[in-house]
């Protein structure tokens, strides 16, 4: 899969994509959107980049890593980070749900505050739900990408 | 006086407190942490007997959503059994230090003491139905902790799992009992006392006409006999209990005989002023003397002493049963009293048989004999609790078996039973004479010829004679002043288990009369029997060994192995670790389920189905449909792979032409991800094989039945709504900008309104990780290893990735 178009395609498309998920992550609660899609175009992303150049280049050309070919794919040390991703989003969710106790609420009680006279906004609303949205996101991120990753590595 | 929460919340909570403490306790006091376990049992009793008197119901909101909460219900009968658990419990762990000396898995059998006896004050005390049932599986689950101590014993874990097997699969019929008494209750006393076991008992003939007015009074009757029965080993399902003597011999004294399985005996007396009537009668009674009299020739047929008495405690089950069976007052007055005389003597007489067993170094009869010597103060003990036993005037077995006898003669009084009033006296006076020839047999050990094959026999410790002798003294105390018993206790446990309870007064005969003579008729042929006792002996063993289907631990056996056979054959049938038969089995087990409940609730007839389409989504699903055909017909992955995108992305047009952009979207990038992880891994899936025409028409049909059941499900559950959205829609609809903040109405119902159900799917989309993690690793690792097992253990691995399955090991 790796030709020299698909590396230059690659390129242009990874981050319009990411953009893309992330918008759609952030504005999900006015329009549609959300977590779980956000979560899986941001997964889609990196598929792309798996796809075009390899396994190993998250590791070695962005971290600037050295990769021991030959390890068990889930010892890696990306799989690792994937996986305490989703493990984080997990917690941010359950941790999300559980502040409203402190106010009295009921668990996964959600509210929301506008915010009159930010710079460039001028008027932002910032509902709690994101907080938990954002946990369903890195669930799907790192879930999905250890799946991806695991299964690729085969 | 209304009894104190507090105090009785501390009372069943304490040992509880003490078995998650057990640990502790050792690492303080060494061996001797079992005299810790007396503290903490006599607390217990202390606090409960600070109840004394009251009478009433206190409660814990535990589920006030479905109406359960933790109520505890006092009155003189719960008290007489708590009182009974913790004293007597106090009384094994005095002994037990001395008994279990110098064996390993100490902390486990004082935990699991601890534990048991907590779960026993609170089957006695719990007005909940829901806090019964846990209890009494709790005691249960103890009991197979402790009957099961000697783990490496092949023996001690076989008999542990029949105890768990029958008392917990009792315990089930029991559930579905308390469940359906509950829909009545409901119905009659109102939902807040749907569970409340107190208040169903303070309306007694409501709840009697209520069942029988809608035929449930056999069930529920049938449901909670069976429950209690399993419980307290009646026929045919007593041979469990013999069987649990694999356990130490405290624990046979305080489980087997004095406490858990009369938890059933207790229920039975709970019940019996709501269930009393012909039926019952008929029932109970029955099921009592059969047990009484079957197992009471079982006890003479034994050849261990402990073998013996768990078949004597299985006859005096039976004979506490036939008592509350049995719809006189004197039945009642049977039940109760016979449960306080019997702990009493069985459990110190299960007592002795310990301290013959650890000085003496043997358990068989016939090695033993002329005890006396070396024990003298056993035999004394001994003396007191078996002629107790044996129901001789004038020790306290005596008077509740005369009480029974009374019971038995008064029944034809109460309800046409035509010959069954004679054979139910008859069969209790035949019963009981074999209880009065095991009991001399017993007896017996400390008497007579002293074998010369036995060794030295040491004398005991200290605290080991302590309890039996308590027990001992406490039996002479109610042998001499019966009366004393009955005001302090029998009384109000026989007001809480009668239907017309008076006034009760037992004492020695003074006069003959019926049962007098029954008695007399007993102890004189089990006297005059007596020579013949080995004759006796050879002759039931005989016929048992030589005809194994009257043996229920033979059927138990047969039943057993058939489960497991069938079990092995069933897996490896389904489990044949190909993913075509998985999915084959799975699939066709779920729409075969859905498809019944469809039929089942009549929701496949009421739907109308529409056929408005518009030219694009009629143009969009025909290419749809198209892409479907391809995917069969294409003969390379890489087509069939493409075919399939076309008909996916096809699905997110549709939906975007229904307005539906949030699913439109999902569906668009899901088939994305898919396309590409199929691309990934396009290679490492073999070409395809040749399949048998048998198996393609096996697959034609489990694909048309799942597309049916998909087909159905949705027409029904999306409901072509005819009257337009449902109320829920509505209210989402109207609150979604108020309550959320959120316009997007689907995202907030996500992440607002139904929360809880996003963090559910999390776990699933983190579990789906963990388990496509562990197959893929687990696959290098040896080909008879089933990988599909293990995705199980990630569950708890879920909130800690570094403990993830598999690839940390």
């Amino acid at each position: 899969m790796t030709t020299v178009i698909m590396r230059t395609t690659a390129r242009a498309i990874v981050p319009i994509v990411l953009v893309v998920a992330i918008s759609l992550f952030i504005e999900g609660h006015n329009l549609p959107g959300g977590g779980f899609i956000g979560g899986v175009l941001t997964t889609t992303a990196f598929a792309i980049i798996y796809m075009a150049f390899g396994l190993d280049f998250l590791e070695r050309g962005i971290l600037g890593r050295d990769v021991d070919p030959g390890k068990e794919p889930s010892r890696d040390r990306v799989v690792v980070a994937y996986r305490r991703l989703f493990a984080a989003g997990f917690a941010i969710a359950v941790v999300s749900g559980l502040a409203p106790l402190a106010f009295g609420k009921p668990f996964l009680t959600q509210t929301f505050v506008m915010l009159e006279g930010v710079p460039i906004y001028d008027h932002l609303e910032v509902a709690s739900a994101i907080a938990f949205d954002f946990g369903v996101y890195c669930v799907v991120v790192g879930g999905l990408l250890t799946i991806l990753s695991v299964v690729g590595a085969e | 006086m209304s009894p104190d929460l507090a105090v009785v919340v501390a009372a069943v909570a304490v040992p509880f407190v003490a078995a998650a403490l057990t640990p502790l306790f050792f690492r303080l006091l060494g061996e001797e942490a079992g005299f810790a376990g007396t503290v903490v049992a006599v607390l217990s009793f202390g606090l409960l007997a600070t109840q004394y008197g009251s009478e009433g119901t206190v409660a814990l909101e535990w589920i006030p959503s479905l109406n359960v909460a933790l109520r505890f219900y006092v009155d003189g009968w719960a008290l007489l059994f708590a009182l009974l658990a913790s004293g007597i419990g106090a009384l094994i762990f005095t002994y037990s230090p001395a008994y279990m000396h110098g064996q390993s898995g100490l902390v486990r059998y004082y935990a699991a003491l601890f534990a048991f006896m907590g779960s026993i004050i609170g089957v006695a005390l719990a007005a909940d139905l829901i806090a019964i049932f846990l209890f009494w599986e709790l005691t249960s689950l103890a009991s197979f902790v402790l009957i099961g101590f000697y783990t490496a014993d092949d023996s001690s874990q076989y008999a542990a799992r029949m105890a768990m097997f029958i008392t917990v699969g009792g315990g089930l019929f029991l559930l579905v009992g308390f469940l359906l008494l509950s829909i009545v209750a409901a119905d009659i006393l109102g939902p807040g006392a749907a569970f409340d076991l107190a208040a169903m008992l303070e309306e007694p003939d409501a709840m009697t006409a209520a069942l029988r007015g809608r035929g449930l009074f056999l069930p529920v009757l049938g449901l909670l006999a069976i429950g209690a029965g399993t419980k307290s080993a009646q026929v045919p399902l007593h041979f469990w209990l013999p069987n649990a003597m694999a356990a130490p011999t405290p624990v046979s004294a305080f489980l087997h005989s004095a406490t858990m399985v009369k938890v059933g005996v207790y229920f039975v007396g709970r019940v019996r002023p709501m269930l009393v009537g012909p039926e019952w009668l008929f029932l109970f009674a029955t099921l009592g003397l059969t047990t009484m009299t079957v197992c009471a020739m079982m006890a003479v047929a034994a050849t261990d002493i402990k073998e013996l008495l768990a078949y004597s405690t299985a006859s005096h089950l039976g004979l506490m049963v036939a008592g509350f069976g049995f719809t006189s007052v004197y039945g009642a007055e049977t039940g109760v009293f016979h449960l306080l005389n019997h702990a009493l003597f069985k459990a110190a007489l299960f007592l002795v048989a310990g301290i013959i067993a650890h000085e003496a170094g043997t358990r068989e009869i016939d090695d033993l004999g002329g005890l006396r010597h070396e024990l003298p103060v056993t035999a004394a003990i001994t003396t007191v609790v078996a002629l107790s036993m044996a129901g001789i005037p004038p020790f306290n077995g005596f008077y509740s078996k005369e009480l029974l006898f009374e019971a038995a003669v008064e029944a034809s009084h109460y309800h046409d039973i035509g010959l069954l009033g004679w054979l139910y006296p008859a069969v209790a006076v035949f019963g009981s004479i074999f209880t009065v020839l095991y009991s001399l047999r017993f007896l017996s050990l400390f008497f007579g010829e002293r074998p010369d094959a036995l060794g030295h026999v040491h004398s005991p410790p200290v605290t080991m004679l302590v309890s039996p002798a308590v027990l001992a003294l406490l039996a002479a105390v109610v042998s001499v002043d019966p009366q004393l018993a009955v005001d302090v206790i029998v009384q109000s446990g026989l007001e809480a288990t009668a239907v017309d309870p008076h006034e009760m007064h037992v004492g020695l005969p003074t006069s003959y009369s019926t049962p007098v003579g029954m008695s007399a008729v007993t102890i004189a042929v089990g006297v005059a029997a007596f020579p013949f006792y080995d004759r006796l002996h050879d002759s039931i063993r005989r016929f048992v060994g030589s005809t194994p289907p009257v043996r229920s631990n033979w059927w138990y056996d047969v039943i057993i192995e058939g489960l497991t056979d069938e079990g092995r054959w069933f897996a490896e049938t389904i489990h044949n670790s190909l993913l075509r038969t998985y999915a084959t089995w799975v699939l066709s087990g779920i729409c075969a389920l859905a498809l019944a409940g469809f039929v089942a609730a009549d929701a496949i007839g009421s739907v109308a189905v529409g056929f408005e389409v518009t030219l694009a989504m009629g143009l969009v699903l025909l290419v749809a449909v198209v892409g479907a055909l391809a995917v069969v017909l294409s003969d390379t992955h890489v087509a069939g792979v493409l075919t399939l995108s076309i008909l996916g992305f096809m699905v997110a047009i549709f939906y975007i032409l229904a307005s539906a952009p949030d699913l439109a979207l999902t569906q668009l990038v899901v088939e994305t991800l898919v396309l590409v992880l199929f691309l990934l891994v396009i290679e490492e899936i073999p070409a395809t094989e040749r399949i048998a025409v048998g198996t393609t028409v096996r697959d034609i049909v489990v694909s048309l039945v799942v597309g049916v059941t998909a087909f159905v499900t949705v027409l029904v559950s999306s409901g072509v709504r005819p009257e337009g959205s449902t109320d829920i829609a509505r209210y989402f609809a109207a609150q979604a900008v108020p309550e959320g903040g959120g316009t997007n109405i689907v995202n907030v119902t996500l992440v607002d309104f139904r929360g809880f159900d996003t963090l559910g799917e999390l776990a699933v989309i983190a579990l789906a990780a963990i388990s496509i993690l562990t197959l893929i690793v687990m696959r290098g690792r040896g080909d008879d290893e089933r990988p599909t097992a293990r995705t199980g253990d990630a569950i708890e691995a879920r909130d800690d990735a570094d403990t993830t399955g598999g690839g940390d090991e």
